[in-house]
């Protein structure tokens, strides 16, 4: 049998240790920071940004979880750039619809996507 | 043997209470109540260091603190060729301009803009200081008002001069060295990141996506 004391003492201890705890996050990320810096590092490796983004739409899509802001819109921007107007638009209406904060800047896109192939980024 | 413990869990209990950090005096969020952005536009960074590639490096790490704290970010690297596209690629002009005029563009409530003051590595005798130093300036893109700002310098000393003799102070060398070569500044732009957006009083309130939105006034 714990005395009343020690029981006290042993929640208090564990309250201690989870207070300063980091909360979990409500969004999958993936390595989202790391692949955008190893970007930034080397602009050559768009291609490997694309997959690592599509990686963890498709790994929280299996599991139900939510991908954090903008990363349907990023993937959706790369494809873009690679020349794919189509796989394009269908990642910035995901976004638009998972985040209706985002639609003014995804329909613009989507518009700009669906014109003529001229420069990929002319949102005017 | 009981009264330790009494006197244990009374000091543990003032731990609890005192939380994690001390709150500093909580700034003044009148005119953030006022408008209460959802979204929030990040442009790139004004750079005042010697370190070119400090904006991209930084513009990695703000979005996921800002988005866990429960804002709409609209993503940071598509916003930055686009304004590059459109002749925005010049931070400094994109600062300068009408916040109203970029709400427009992207449908922001907000738009929050950062100046890198310090991204450097100094070495000094045996020891390396990285230092990240940022101002960050939220502005409403309905008003043109400013909604918060914040400013934070963290230091990372990779290892203190130590007590240690010859053989240690060689060590304490080489370490400064090559942290002076190689410097990860991005640990310390997230640490800066962190204590902007999240300190209780000084950060920024809970945004629409999460639970505590709207119902933390007590400390913001």
């Amino acid at each position: 049998m714990i005395k009343p004391a020690r029981l006290a003492l042993l929640i208090t201890a564990a309250l201690l240790v989870t207070a300063c705890a980091t909360p979990q996050k409500k969004y999958a990320w993936g390595t989202y920071d790391h692949s955008l810096y190893v970007y930034y590092k080397d602009p050559a490796t768009a291609a490997a940004l694309a997959q690592s983004l599509q990686a963890t739409i498709s790994a929280a899509e299996k599991t139900n979880a939510i991908v954090g802001p903008g990363i349907y819109a990023e993937y959706g921007y790369l494809l873009l750039q690679q020349g794919n107007p189509t796989a394009a638009i269908d990642a910035f209406r995901k976004e638009a619809s998972l985040w209706p904060e985002s639609k003014v800047f995804m329909d613009h896109m989507i518009q700009a996507a669906s014109g003529p192939p001229r420069k990929a980024a002319a949102s005017g | 043997m009981q009264h330790i413990s009494v006197r244990l869990l009374g000091i543990a209990v003032l731990l609890i209470l005192g939380g994690c950090v001390t709150a500093p005096p909580k700034a003044n969020f009148t005119q953030f109540r006022t408008e209460n952005p959802r979204s929030i536009l990040v442009v790139p960074a004004i750079n005042k260091s010697v370190d070119v590639n400090a904006p991209d490096y930084f513009l990695a790490t703000i979005s996921e603190p800002l988005a866990e704290r429960g804002y709409y970010v609209f993503p940071v690297n598509m916003v930055r060729s686009v304004l590059a596209d459109d002749g925005l690629n010049d931070a400094n002009l994109v600062h300068s301009g009408d916040p109203k005029r970029l709400g427009e563009l992207f449908g922001a409530d907000a738009i929050m803009y950062i100046s890198i003051e310090k991204w450097e590595a100094k070495y000094v005798v045996l020891s390396t200081t990285v230092t990240v130093e940022l101002n960050y300036t939220l502005k409403s893109s309905h008003t043109g008002a400013e909604l918060w700002h914040n400013h934070q310098v963290v230091n990372y000393q990779p290892q203190a001069a130590s007590s240690g003799g010859l053989g240690a102070l060689i060590a304490d060398a080489i370490s400064a060295a090559m942290t002076k070569a190689a410097p990860n500044y991005v640990p310390l732009a997230q640490q800066a990141n962190a204590q902007a957006i999240n300190t209780k009083g000084s950060g920024l309130p809970a945004g629409p996506h999460d639970a505590l939105y709207l119902k933390d006034s007590q400390d913001f």
